[in-house]
């Protein structure tokens, strides 16, 4: 096998894509749907820089993130700069420092890319593109449920069909080892098994371990307290702890919540789920499709992010990650998102003036229009339509002289009249 | 299509040994028991569909929801380090995960003067994970089978492969010095699909918790 046929000149670093026309617009179309969902309910879009200084940028970054983060000098100040690894830092950031003065709770949206190291590993992107919600100022089960229950609705709205938003209360698993000895790197392995859901593993690190049998009956419950709602039951049953059962109790008036808006067949509860324990205060919860591995959305409780700037504040959010969307999608989107262009006009004559108007009068209709501006034959013409995905090609002749509209789909032919053509329905 | 379940499962005894255990929770696969080489096999009544794939594959068909379930050894799992959910041990297929060395090394060898050592393995990422923990700088050779041979051409001083019986290490005057990890295999369970189809999978995994035997075996 040979590889020097390869162009070196023009590749790309790993992690990284170019998404042509036809897979841009099914991105673009997601982060519509997305942002249609945030405004009706009450967010506010905020941009973001794409620099920041890594200190102050690092405030806010959980340690997963902070060893992902691209870093380099910044010749102006001669202080390190940092492309965002995530963007609710730098909302955070935001809130506390120019919005402090305004009143809460403030309810803000972004979308944008983010950039983030990876392990060597085939497929994995660097390139994030991310989309979210940030409500700033409200602690309590209705705020998180706002959260949980936007969630549901944006993926209703990109067309998601078989889905469930998982959550999970990481204050439950801290009350229940509260009583667990202070060694860290225990207590890691401990919770990187319950994690996984590995009851073997578990135990065995719990035999190590020195710890009254209740909590240790309380510790082993955690893998499989995952379900639905029944699980908040079975919780119950197992532990005693005062702040696992505030955990249990917060997440029972969220649930109640989600009732009322209607949501709660795409709900299941997870006590075990502890992503981004070091990061979150309370309620988490993900977005799962059926049949894709990876999480299309999380979110969750953080109330120690903004006061890293100065002004502490209950505050809750989520993210989508648009990428994994497309992917686990990109059928349905098919569907839902068009190809780029109505109508393409071409003309047959000397005289391009008569196709030049049409081209304005469709578009001033609202159509998308574009003019085959080479001379060539109408059958190479037909054939470029038909490669980028034109709804129609329109064939002028001259002025005053019917319009031949040729659907590309099925190759029909109709005349219009230019009278008809003042009010065209496609 | 969503409503079924999809099991990744190592061609080979592992195979046997899992669809044994699944019998005793009323989970078959009658299409399994003609002859053919077909990869995909369905019970259209339960819905359950079994999927044949390399050992070391199966993480990767469970991590990507291409299957729901999944049984692999704990050394696949700790070797690849997928994000995948890891709810039973088997307890068949039991082997360990061993550093070992040439017979004649090991009169002259002492495991606390390894510090720059060269070692053979199919583990390339448990390797050097466990030896940095202990410190000691190495060398890896990725190879992907016959491990013992490394030692005795000189590719390598020493080796970290599965042992079961012991039998092949013997024969190739090979010693165990240091045992990395116990393995037996694991029913793994896609992160999503736990969420998604939560009745019909926990239902598989308290019924197999309730039939799996006490003891550890060797699958032979």
């Amino acid at each position: 096998m040979r590889f020097s046929d390869s162009q070196p000149e023009t590749d790309l670093p790993k992690g990284v894509r170019d998404f042509l026309p036809l897979k841009a617009a099914k991105v673009e179309y997601l982060q519509q749907q997305l942002q249609q969902v945030y405004r009706a309910w009450g967010f506010r879009p905020l941009i973001t820089p794409q620099l920041e200084y890594l200190d102050v940028l690092e405030l806010g970054l959980g340690e997963g993130l902070q060893e992902r983060t691209f870093r380099f000098d910044d010749r102006q100040s001669g202080r390190l700069l940092a492309f965002p690894p995530d963007m609710t830092p730098q909302i955070a950031r935001i809130a506390a420092t120019r919005m402090s003065e305004l009143p809460l709770p403030l309810r803000l949206s972004y979308h944008g890319r983010v950039l983030r190291h990876t392990e060597q590993q085939a497929g994995k992107d660097r390139d994030i593109f991310q989309s979210g919600v940030e409500l700033i100022g409200l602690d309590g089960p209705e705020a998180d449920a706002e959260m949980i229950a936007m969630a549901i609705e944006a993926l209703k709205a990109v067309g998601a069909k078989e889905f469930t938003v998982d959550i999970g209360q990481v204050e439950f698993f801290r009350g229940v080892m509260d009583s667990f000895p202070a060694d860290e790197r225990l207590a890691h392995q401990v919770a990187d098994a319950i994690l996984r859901k590995d009851s073997s593993e578990l135990t065995l690190l719990l035999e190590k371990t020195v710890l009254a049998a209740a909590a240790r009956e309380e510790i082993l419950a955690l893998p499989r307290l995952y379900g639905g709602r029944e699980v908040l039951e079975r919780a119950e049953k197992s532990v005693r702890n005062e702040r696992s059962r505030r955990a249990l109790d917060s997440l029972a008036q969220v649930l109640d919540v989600l009732e009322v808006y209607g949501v709660l067949e795409h709900v299941t509860v997870d006590l075990g789920e502890l992503r981004g324990l070091n990061y979150h205060t309370g309620i988490t919860f993900q977005g799962f499709l059926s049949g894709v591995g990876r999480t299309v959305c999380s979110g969750g409780r953080y109330n120690n992010l903004t006061a890293q700037y100065g002004f502490p504040a209950p505050a809750t959010g989520f993210t989508f990650s648009l990428l994994h969307l497309l992917f686990a999608l990109d059928k349905i989107l098919d569907e839902a998102v068009v190809p780029a262009c109505d109508l393409l006009i071409f003309s047959t004559g000397e005289n391009l003036r008569a196709a030049q108007e049409l081209a304005c009068l469709l578009r001033g209709q609202g159509y998308s229009v574009a003019r085959d501006i080479l001379e060539r034959s109408e059958d190479e013409a037909l054939n470029y339509a038909r490669q980028m995905n034109y709804r129609y090609l329109a064939v002028v002749a001259g002025e005053h002289q019917d319009i031949e509209l040729i659907k590309l789909a099925n190759g029909n032919r109709e005349k219009r009249s230019w009278q008809q053509l003042q009010k065209l329905e496609l | 299509m969503s409503d079924w379940i999809t099991f990744a499962l190592p061609k080979g005894r592992i195979m046997q040994d899992s669809m044994e255990l699944f019998a005793r929770i009323g989970v078959t696969c009658p299409e399994m028991n003609e002859e053919s080489r077909k990869l995909v096999f369905e019970n259209p009544e339960q819905k359950f569909r079994f999927m044949a794939v390399r050992a070391t594959d199966v993480p990767t068909y469970v991590e990507y929801g291409c299957a729901d379930l999944g049984v692999v050894g704990k050394d696949t799992l700790l070797e690849q380090g997928k994000n995948l959910y890891e709810p039973l041990d088997l307890k068949f297929g039991y082997c360990r995960l061993v550093v070992a060395e040439p017979k004649s090394l090991q009169d002259s060898d002492n495991p606390l003067n390894w510090s720059n050592i060269r070692v053979a393995t199919k583990y390339p990422n448990v390797t050097e994970r466990y030896f940095a923990a202990k410190g000691v700088q190495v060398e890896l050779i990725k190879l992907y089978g016959s491990i013992e041979l490394a030692p005795l051409v000189g590719l390598s001083e020493r080796i970290v492969d599965l042992v079961s019986t012991g039998g092949t290490l013997k024969a190739n005057k090979l010693v165990e010095v240091e045992t990395i990890a116990e393995v037996t295999s694991r029913l793994i369970v896609n992160r999503a699909s736990l969420k998604t189809k939560h009745q019909r999978i926990s239902k598989i995994i308290d019924g197999l918790e309730k039939v799996i035997e006490d003891e550890v075996r060797i699958s032979q």
